[in-house]
């Protein structure tokens, strides 16, 4: 029996360790709640990843359907008495079928048209909801209903890690079918895609869909459990966050992007305190008006750095695009697990190829 | 409240005023846009350093003259661009970067995330205002009057501070005009909008052109914030409804065109003034405010998206 | 048998007449160059056919059914296919997908597994097998052109329309895509060359259609037509005082080659 790769004992590995978090944290509450978070995020992420890494489709209105979802199961559940879960599936159909009509108006939108059109969507979107205080409860926002009858995060925990990997494994298999094949040539060359058959008026808006669908079904779910949403969370700056993350993670992968995703989140989280000695902590105290001026703020263990992670995260992701042009997180999976399949594949076809009619092998154009 | 000749009157002549400012900042967008070829995400945050920059500048140094501190506003912000032009956007001049298309809009929009936050990380997310440039001299001649902070003429009145802000926007405007229609650089800018190549072959840089164009885009935008920091309360999230503001114009006024950014300007201002001037219920009517524009950007884009006056990106 | 016909097509960009009642018709396994100077409207031609273009009047007809005005992807399924000008191979996408995007357009129900042994034979046929599992970006030039026409072979259309099939190419990949060219047209497939290679037009054509200011001013047997006077006037700009200037075949004139390349 072969000796099992490195890879997989460590992807499995990480696996494990995603179940039994729970049980390793047992009271840390706190961090089972992050955790959560981050799963939001990587769904997030995950499906933006398909939309513009696979499809091309760059839209900047992907926060927006996530609120959609949530307001409308809210907005359900307060009116009309839904249960969380019926708001859910609803909220995700409605997520879904304005993500149909946005995919349908920016059939004919070329790159940076799209991108402005969905801001603009986007942010109509959010001061629609700033406005119309009697239906969405406004900018102090709308109360909604817990998900689960449970007063500890563990369910919870399960459950987005679940949605994750579920929402994972279908766009994985969504990429690795004919759906990959024709998003991936309508962001190559929509004209040559045309040419060669694939409906793109089919594809573009299904794609639209499909994740629009994803962020509504994270968003709703969260919701539920966060049991608040705000226009707060539909501000521009949040939408920039979803690009870091997957920009960052690797904005052609979908595991990159939902890794990336729990990465920035983790570390968001441990940033918001830079922890210092405590013997240093005197002279920090005496320091606190200078790095007040400066935006930073003294904490119990160390320093408060307030905006500044933000401001590392927005130079990092800017770092990348420049120089990592497929990500951080991404190259190091491509390299662990890409690398032997196709050497193996090539190697095997061209013996094949060699087998099968040695003379039409060499052919006139070399490299 | 009732819609009187003299309060529309008033509407459509505070939305010229503020319209006039949104057109500078317009412009600065077309320049990058003629230039380069993208639209820059982060215009404006651009807007919002500006602004900023003379707060700060007039809080500090309070003899400081108001002008000074919006030419300085303009010097920072043109630098910031300069910076950012030569070391994000270079590279992709110089054809280094793959898919520039994607990389452009990704870039620039990282670059206002990293600014919105930057600015909040120094300056604190509560707002800031100037006080007023210039108060006006008392005069009183019936028809008009005027009082420290506003002008009434017929009856409409007038914030001095946006009468200020509108007149410094026109003086740049004119400025700006006679600097791409009348130097040699100017034309050098236009050379370059119109064909690439054959600026090249003519000795001029295009290289070079860009990073001029960027930041004298990102000045035009600092400015128009400059002008208005004692008029709005200022945020570090001030500069995403002015971008979106000059996305609309510029898309209304056609990419690219000198002219359809200033009708624009002017244009979305008006709309806007007579937008949350005549909705029935005030408290909404705020906040729709930008969503006039956006509404119209969003039409406009569906059913024309080369503008009215527009070249094809 | 293949049938199209092109009624009286118009097409008009602004004030721009690109093609001026532009009527023909395609019957089987022909072989058709199409030439005409620059800008006489070969390429608008081909993108109307195409479906990229929405003639402004007339009409075009493809195997009984009504095809003008359909957006290109119904156009490719229904049986025109295409080359581009500047090859638009799926850059970051491997040969064989390239190959495959085409298969799966036209089978809706297909695997791509099943399509892996012909997308190898059409690659083994151009001679690029080696190439399968390349990334179509680090492709050289002359093979991007033979990927686009492996993917044109997977598309499987009627009738194939080559922009520029020979432009920047050498002798030896001429060679591969004359046998390409010939072979395919045995097996029952028409195809459209447009070109300003004369010597493999005249070599390969069995008609010529000649575009000017987009309209058709001949349509017949290379051997005519390149003695057409209307011709002849389109290639040279003046017309001759003597008598018809004979064009040797393999051999460009010299002011037809200046006329051509501008």
């Amino acid at each position: 029996m072969k000796r099992v790769p490195l890879q997989w004992i460590l992807a499995a590995g990480l696996f494990i360790l995603a179940l039994a978090a729970p049980v390793l944290l047992k009271d840390q509450q706190y961090w089972l709640f992050i955790a959560t978070q981050a799963y939001f995020w990587a769904m997030l992420a995950s499906s933006w990843a398909l939309l513009a890494g696979y499809a091309g489709q760059f839209s900047f209105g992907h926060i927006a359907f996530m609120a959609i979802a949530s307001y409308a199961s809210g907005i359900l559940g307060r009116d009309l008495g839904w249960s969380p879960v019926s708001g859910v599936v609803a909220g995700t159909l409605v997520a879904g079928v304005v993500g149909l009509v946005i995919g349908y108006l920016c059939l004919r939108l070329r790159r940076t048209y799209l991108a402005l059109f969905t801001i603009a969507f986007a942010e109509i979107f959010r001061l629609v909801v700033n406005a119309e205080i009697d239906l969405t409860g406004g900018p102090l926002g709308l109360y909604m209903d817990y998900l689960l009858d449970t007063t500890s995060y563990i369910p919870y925990y399960y459950l987005m890690l679940g949605l994750l990997l579920a929402s994972l494994a279908f766009m994985y298999w969504l990429a690795s079918s004919r759906f990959g094949l024709f998003f991936r040539s309508i962001r190559e060359d929509e004209v040559a895609a045309a040419a060669m058959g694939v409906h793109i008026v089919r594809y573009k808006i299904l794609a639209f869909v499909v994740t629009s669908m994803i962020a509504g079904l994270a968003g709703a779910v969260d919701h539920h459990f966060i049991g608040f949403i705000a226009p707060s969370e539909l501000i521009i700056g949040r939408m920039s966050l979803v690009i870091a993350m997957a920009v960052i993670g690797g904005i052609e992968s979908l595991i990159g992007a939902a890794l990336g995703a729990i990465f920035i989140h983790f570390s968001l989280e441990w940033l918001q305190q830079i922890p210092v000695p405590a013997s240093m902590m005197p002279k920090l105290i005496a320091m606190q008006p200078m790095l007040e001026k400066i935006g930073l703020g003294v904490g119990e263990r160390g320093i408060m750095t307030y905006a500044w992670r933000m401001v590392a995260f927005g130079l990092l992701l800017m770092l990348t695009l420049r120089f990592w042009r497929n990500g951080l997180i991404h190259p190091i999976i491509d390299r662990l697990f890409r690398q032997r399949v196709r050497k193996e594949t090539v190697a095997k076809r061209v013996q094949a190829a060699e087998v099968a009619s040695p003379t039409t092998f060499g052919g006139t154009e070399g490299r | 409240m009732e819609i009187t000749g003299q309060y529309l009157m008033n509407l459509v002549l505070n939305g010229l005023l503020i319209g006039s400012i949104y057109a500078l900042m317009a412009l600065g967008l077309t320049l990058i846009f003629s230039v380069l070829g993208i639209v820059s995400f982060a215009h404006g945050e651009h807007y919002m350093i500006g602004g900023y920059v003379v707060y700060f500048l007039l809080e500090t140094f309070t003899n400081l003259h108001p002008l000074l501190a919006i030419l300085a506003a303009g010097l920072v912000t043109f630098l910031i661009g300069v910076l950012f032009e030569r070391l994000f956007l270079q590279p992709m001049a110089r054809g280094e970067i793959e898919r520039p298309g994607e990389y452009a809009i990704l870039v620039t929009f990282g670059l206002a995330f990293f600014l919105q936050y930057l600015v909040q990380g120094i300056v604190g997310p509560h707002s800031k205002r100037a006080d007023r440039f210039f108060d006006l001299p008392s005069v009183d001649l019936g028809w008009l009057t005027s009082t420290a902070g506003t002008l009434k003429v017929g009856g409409i009145p007038f914030s001095a501070s946006r009468l200020a802000a509108a007149a410094i926007a026109v003086i740049l405007l004119l400025a700006m005009i006679y600097f791409i229609k009348r130097t040699w650089v100017g034309k050098g800018l236009q050379a370059v909008s119109q064909d690439r190549n054959a600026a090249a072959v003519v000795g001029i840089n295009p290289l070079n052109m860009n990073t001029l164009a960027f930041g004298l885009g990102t000045m035009l935008a600092g400015m128009s914030g400059a002008t208005l920091v004692d008029v709005f309360a200022w945020v570090p999230w001030i500069g995403v409804p002015a971008s979106s503001k000059a996305f609309v114009i510029i898309v209304l006024g056609g990419m690219g065109s000198m002219p359809g950014a200033l009708l624009g300007g002017l244009i979305i201002g008006v709309v806007e003034s007579l937008g949350s001037g005549l909705l029935p219920d005030p408290g909404k009517a705020l906040a729709y405010k930008d969503a006039f524009g956006l509404l119209i950007f969003a039409l406009v884009l569906l059913v024309k998206p080369t503008g009215l006056f527009g070249r094809k990106l | 048998m293949i049938e199209l016909d092109v009624r009286d097509v118009y097409k008009s960009f602004g004030g721009i007449q690109a093609l001026n009642g532009v009527t023909f018709s395609i019957r089987g396994n022909e072989l058709i160059g199409l030439i005409g100077p620059n800008g006489a409207g070969k390429t608008t031609l081909t993108n109307v056919l195409d479906g990229v273009y929405k003639p402004t009047s007339g009409e075009v007809w493809l195997n009984g059914e009504r095809v003008d005005g359909l957006p290109p992807y119904q156009i490719a399924r229904r049986g025109i296919g295409r080359t581009f000008q500047v090859t638009r191979a799926f850059r970051r996408m491997t040969v064989l997908e390239n190959l495959l995007v085409p298969a799966m357009a036209l089978h809706p129900t297909a695997r791509k597994r099943d399509f892996h042994e012909r997308a190898m034979e059409v690659l083994e046929f151009l001679t690029i097998e080696h190439l399968a599992n390349e990334y179509a970006r680090s492709l050289s030039g002359g093979q991007q052109k033979l990927l686009e026409l492996g993917r044109l072979l997977m598309l499987d259309p009627d009738i194939i329309i080559l922009d520029e099939p020979f432009a920047g190419v050498h002798p030896k990949l001429m060679e591969t895509i004359y046998e390409y060219i010939i072979e395919v047209n045995k097996q029952g497939k028409a195809f459209i060359i447009i070109s300003h290679d004369m010597d493999s037009i005249f070599t390969l054509s069995r008609r010529l259609l000649v575009l000017n200011y987009g309209e058709i001013i001949a349509d017949g047997e290379p051997a005519k037509v390149k003695e057409d006077p209307a011709v002849i006037e389109a290639y040279l700009g003046e017309e001759e005082e003597e008598g018809p200037v004979v064009i040797p075949a393999g051999r460009l004139a010299e002011g037809m080659e200046e006329a051509i390349n501008g």
